[in-house]
């Protein structure tokens, strides 16, 4: 309480600076051992070859092409519905009962642990649906997983497109729909890919979703179709880690899967950022 | 100026007892009002007594607002623009509407005014020429001829609100509604856009909202004064700042409150 507002105000920046530090100081920690301990096993093979002598050997290829698959069928499935999910929360939904249960449900499907998603798209892809464990089965499971974020971080978009727009748009003569197609989903699109960005980030990273609607151990070829099982990253990880037949020898494998699985996730940021910059310098000034 | 009000008879928008509440509170009280075409209407009073609201009323705006109930008539020609067969998206492409704060689209200049007649289904090829049209009319043509493809934002202020008005006679509306449009531009953007307004008058009725009693005097023909949700009293410009017939008015024009 003796403290004068300057004093105060400095303990607050330090311990401020200081969190930002800590937390920027940890990421800095975790990107740099994984690259000192990946890249050694990183070369044109391990990217482009089927693992061989029980995963103790051979590349990564299938489960690069298996995280991609997932990657592209979550989002084929997941974008469309979710983008007019909040559209139609946003702009259409009054604001009564059902639109409330309806925010809230899908507050908690954000919060739900992402293994419930992996036994509920095993109880209703894989037998239900009966498309067994396969792309498919678990591309939905993962865009289930991520239907909430995309909602969220759209809806948020779509707040932050100024109502004179709408406004002068609907002036014109021009309908609602028009309105929201050509001038209001434009201006969203920005905070529309971050939040899609950031949910393929998941996507590539997820295992527990996976683990029971498709997911191989070891499957040394490529699916031929989205009814096949497959390889991921996040799951070859895991396997070689704690289930492999060597775990200590495949140490290096490890790292450089891990390595490529950030890499991955990494680029499709720096994609975001790219892709936000590109549409804020051609719609402002 | 008088010449032509005494020569236009015909009005063009017609407002019949027009009542309007928002959820319990009442906004306009029984507003009747004839507006003649070709001319320009200037509705004063003091800000929140329903001056917007009522302008809004002409090209139905008020009905995106939830809790707003409207009773009374709109003439529009003769026609009921609250009546079951009118369309409200189809009403405004007739009566077009420029706003307080200078709101250009996020695109290019082209593309600002290009963007409702695409909708309304204007042919590819005539569009060049009816952007040009629109941004002469609305005297802005010189400054931006060049310059097309830029963003609509990186105008000026008044450029911007000339824009606007350019993007809305690029629709064809017969009647143009202006609220406070010179309210956030520095004097001289202003005097361009009275200038423009004044010409506009030709081909348009115009309905403009200002606080700026001045400006009132210098660009109408008409002038209503409004007052907590009523208007107090309408007539001719002249004759509303020289003889007014409200001791209110009075008041209001002479600067003693508002
Ligand atoms: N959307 C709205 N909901 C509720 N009340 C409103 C709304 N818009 C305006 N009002 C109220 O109606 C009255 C008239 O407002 P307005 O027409 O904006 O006045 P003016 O344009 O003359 O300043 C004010 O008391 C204002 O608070
Ligand atoms: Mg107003």
């Amino acid at each position: 309480m003796g403290l004068s507002s300057k004093t105060s105000e400095k303990i607050a920046f330090s311990l401020l600076t200081l969190a930002t530090l800590t937390v920027a100081s940890f990421v800095l920690v975790i990107l740099v051992y994984i690259i000192l301990n990946g890249y050694g096993a990183i070369s044109i093979e391990f990217l482009t070859e089927m693992p061989r002598r029980m995963m103790t050997q051979g590349g990564i290829y299938p489960a690069i092409v298996g995280t991609m698959y997932l990657i592209i069928g979550s989002m084929v499935a997941a974008l469309p519905i979710g983008v007019i999910a909040a559209i139609y929360l946003n702009e259409y939904a009054g604001e009564n009962r059902t639109t409330w249960l309806v925010e809230m449900a899908i507050n908690n499907l954000a919060g739900t642990p992402s293994v419930v998603f992996g036994l509920f798209g095993l109880a209703l892809f894989v037998k239900y649906f009966g498309f067994g464990p396969s792309i498919l089965s678990a591309s939905l499971t993962l865009a289930l997983l991520i239907l909430p974020v995309i909602i969220r971080s759209t809806k948020e978009a779509l707040l932050t497109v100024p109502n004179e727009y709408r406004e002068s748009s609907l002036a014109l003569g021009v309908s609602k729909w028009q309105t929201i197609r050509y001038v209001v989903l434009p201006a969203a699109i920005p905070g529309i890919v971050t939040g899609s960005i950031l949910s393929i980030g998941r996507v590539a990273g997820e295992t527990a979703p996976i683990l029971f609607t498709g997911a191989a151990y070891f499957l040394p070829r490529l699916p031929d179709s989205i009814y096949s099982q497959f390889m991921a990253l996040p799951y070859h990880l895991f396997v070689l880690a704690t289930a492999g037949t060597n775990i200590a020898k495949t140490r290096p494998i490890q790292y450089g899967t891990a390595l490529v699985l950030l890499l991955i996730v990494l680029g499709l940021n720096l994609i975001a950022v790219l892709i936000r910059r590109h549409y804020r310098n051609k719609l402002k000034i | 100026m008088t010449e032509a009000v005494q020569n236009v008879s015909q009005s063009q928008i017609e407002v019949e007892n027009l009542n309007l509440w928002y959820g319990e509170k009442q906004a306009l009280k029984n507003i009747s009002m004839q507006i003649s075409k070709n001319s320009v209407t200037a509705l004063i009073g003091p800000s929140g007594c329903g001056k917007s609201t009522f302008i809004r009323c002409l090209n139905r705006m008020n009905d995106l607002i939830k809790n707003c109930r409207i009773e009374g008539r709109v003439l529009i020609e003769g026609k009921d623009i609250y009546g079951p067969d009118v369309d409200a998206v189809d009403l405004r492409k007739n009566v077009g509407m420029v706003f307080q704060k200078p709101n250009p689209f996020p695109m290019s200049i082209y593309d600002n005014i290009a963007y409702g007649p695409r909708i309304h289904g204007a042919n590819k090829k005539d569009l060049d020429g009816i952007v040009e049209q629109a941004l002469r009319s609305a005297a802005i043509w010189e400054e931006t001829s060049d310059r097309l493809k830029s963003p609509a934002l990186s105008l000026s202020g008044g450029q911007q609100q000339r824009l606007c008005i350019a993007r809305t006679l690029a629709v064809k509306p017969r009647i143009i509604l202006f609220d406070e449009p010179t309210s956030a531009l520095d004097p001289i953007s202003t005097s361009r856009i009275e200038e423009l307004i004044m010409n506009l008058k030709k081909d348009y009725t115009i309905v403009i909202v200002t606080h700026n009693m001045q400006q009132a005097a210098r660009i109408s023909d008409y002038t209503g004064f409004f007052l907590m949700g009523e208007l107090i009293e309408f007539g001719q410009t002249r004759q509303i700042f020289h003889n007014p017939q409200e001791r209110s008015t009075e008041d209001y024009i002479t600067g003693r409150f508002g």
